[in-house]
């Protein structure tokens, strides 16, 4: 008899005077319900209060346990905690400035052969793979792999548990990480990206952990990658772009695949939520 | 299921384009050994020039009234603005003899035989996407996508194709585009007014494809490579192919580079009707 897991995606959202990430996280619920065809379970992570609007979305709604002030720009430090809170026996990490387009399941039976795994190869909006080496210099400075927290997988088991505790260990003395695993390329703010991979490093589950053949992926907005000369300061600015009735996001004349990481934070707009909305209501 | 070639050949008041579909029609038989078909308005100019043309079947389309003009370089210093009749390309769904059908260019010239195998599988359409520069230090981005912005570029210069109802969507929607010409360029955001076949199909097929990465045109065989036309051709003997090609930084000058045995676009349609009647292009 097959035995049903629980499987879910799991948000964190911290809002900053400056970015609504709540509003994002309930945009990406949104096209999760309307993308997906097996798993639609979405559940959020914050400390925020959440509009009585948008908690109908969520699974559940969990607070940030073990709160400290946040002293990091990407409010990192909570991020390990993510394991730890997860209602779901699998689970699927996004970040909350991103939108699903299209069914993922296949990623799901893909990773349901692992104990975690990170997504490691990003597109463009041209839908081409990009080496990024304008980010992620500390990366390839150091020989570490290139996994992107921004996507990733987990199960609840031991083998994620140890990696999430070693992640912890980072996450709490990262400068003493970064000196010891990554001081060329120097960074001096906590990147979970880093952290990540540094983990990585310390537990060797190199191959465990990021593969070439995995399936995940999304397509990255920020304006380095896209292959445009002189790089502009917003892609929004540089080509057109319509999320349309069908739910396709067309950018560039291109239509998006899957997942896209949109990065501005300005995209997000109430045009955009009320037609993610509309979607959903099957209008 | 029949198989052949089709070279359009339109002329103007300086480029013979008959004499050139006519030179490239003997290589093509020679090398493919298929049938060739051409597609001209002049077909009195074919006969009464050239009686003993190769040609299995002739096909007469209207002339042109209002063609485009462009300037057509001969080498890196001369330069004349001339008319270019060039959009009866999506006509060739209608006009072909041939259930599949190879589509070349007049200035196209056949070396090898690397095409063969695109004639003789099962797809619906091949076209070539990746194209290789003699001139090595040239940029060659405005042909890998038609712009840095915008989608991948596919060359109208050579195709084979299929007669089925795909097909026939597909060169319905070359003909839309190209008769609502003007939306499409500021959509894509095209900087050059003139229609081209080459944007029209890339837009096509990327449309086909439902805007996305997809495999409605699969790549003809090999890369096309090609000489623009600020190089000049010497000549072509066999399979062998001599090209003066533009000196980087120094206008008027060239490096002599020679080709055996690969098939070769080569733009610079005055020099090549040069070489046709005397034996030189330069």
């Amino acid at each position: 008899m097959e035995v049903q897991v629980s499987k879910g995606f799991l948000l964190f959202a911290q809002n900053t005077k400056a970015v609504d990430y709540i509003t994002q996280a309930y945009a990406l619920a949104l096209s999760i319900k309307q993308s997906q065809k097996d798993i639609t379970s979405v559940s959020l992570i914050t400390n925020d209060p959440v509009p009585k609007k948008y908690q109908k979305v969520f699974d559940q709604i969990i607070p940030i346990p073990w709160t400290t002030d946040t002293t990091s720009t990407l409010a990192g430090e909570h991020r390990w905690k993510l394991y730890h809170v997860t209602p779901y026996e699998e689970t699927m990490v996004l970040d909350t400035d991103m939108l699903l387009l299209e069914d993922i399941s296949c990623w799901w039976e893909y990773c349901s052969n692992y104990d975690f795994k990170f997504c490691s190869r990003i597109k463009n909006y041209k839908q081409e793979v990009v080496n990024d080496t304008y980010h992620r210099k500390a990366f390839i400075a150091n020989n570490l792999t290139n996994p992107y927290f921004a996507l990733h997988y987990f199960k609840k088991n031991s083998p994620a548990y140890e990696f999430y505790k070693v992640l912890e260990f980072i996450c709490n003395n990262w400068e003493w990480a970064y000196d010891k695993f990554a001081s060329d390329e120097y960074q001096n703010w906590l990147s979970m990206d880093l952290a990540a991979a540094i983990a990585i490093e310390i537990t060797g589950t190199h191959e465990h952990a990021v593969d070439s053949v995995s399936p995940l992926e999304f397509v990255h907005m920020k304006t380095p990658i896209q292959g445009w000369s002189p790089i502009p300061v917003s892609w929004q600015d540089t080509v057109p772009y319509v999320l349309n009735t069908k739910g396709e996001l067309i950018v560039g004349n291109i239509k998006q695949s899957k997942l896209f990481h949109y990065v501005e934070k300005n995209f997000m707009t109430k045009k955009i939520l009320n037609k993610l909305e509309d979607l959903n209501n099957g209008s | 299921m029949t198989i052949g070639a089709i070279l359009f050949a339109q002329n103007n008041t300086t480029v013979d384009y008959i004499k050139l579909a006519v030179f490239a029609a003997r290589r093509i038989i020679n090398h493919l050994d298929i049938p060739v078909s051409i597609i001209t308005d002049n077909t009195q100019w074919l006969v009464n020039h050239y009686p003993d043309h190769p040609f299995d079947t002739i096909i007469e389309i209207p002339i042109d009234t209002t063609p485009q003009q462009k300037y057509f370089n001969d080498g890196s210093l001369a330069s004349q603005k001339l008319d270019w009749k060039n959009k009866s390309r999506s006509s060739v769904y209608d006009l072909t003899p041939y259930d599949r059908t190879l589509v070349l260019d007049s200035d196209y010239i056949i070396s090898s035989n690397i095409l063969k195998p695109a004639l003789h599988n099962s797809h619906d359409f091949q076209i070539y996407k990746n194209s290789f520069d003699l001139a090595s230090w040239r940029t060659t981005n405005e042909f890998k996508r038609i712009n840095q912005y915008s989608i991948p570029f596919y060359w109208a210069t050579a195709f084979v194709f299929n007669k089925s109802e795909i097909m026939q969507c597909f060169f319905d929607l070359v003909t839309y585009i190209k008769s609502n010409w003007l939306y499409f360029r500021n959509l894509y955001n095209i900087e050059h007014s003139v229609f081209r076949n080459d944007f029209a199909f890339s837009i096509a097929i990327h449309i086909m494809n439902g805007k996305t990465n997809g495999e409605f045109a699969v790549d003809l065989p090999g890369t096309m490579s090609y000489v623009i036309d600020k190089d000049i051709l010497v000549d072509i003997i066999d399979d062998k192919i001599h090209v003066l090609i533009e000196k980087q930084n120094h206008p008027g000058e060239y490096i002599l580079s020679k080709t055996q045995g690969i098939d070769l676009h080569v733009m610079n349609k005055l020099s090549l009707s040069r070489f046709i009647d005397g034996g030189t292009g330069v």
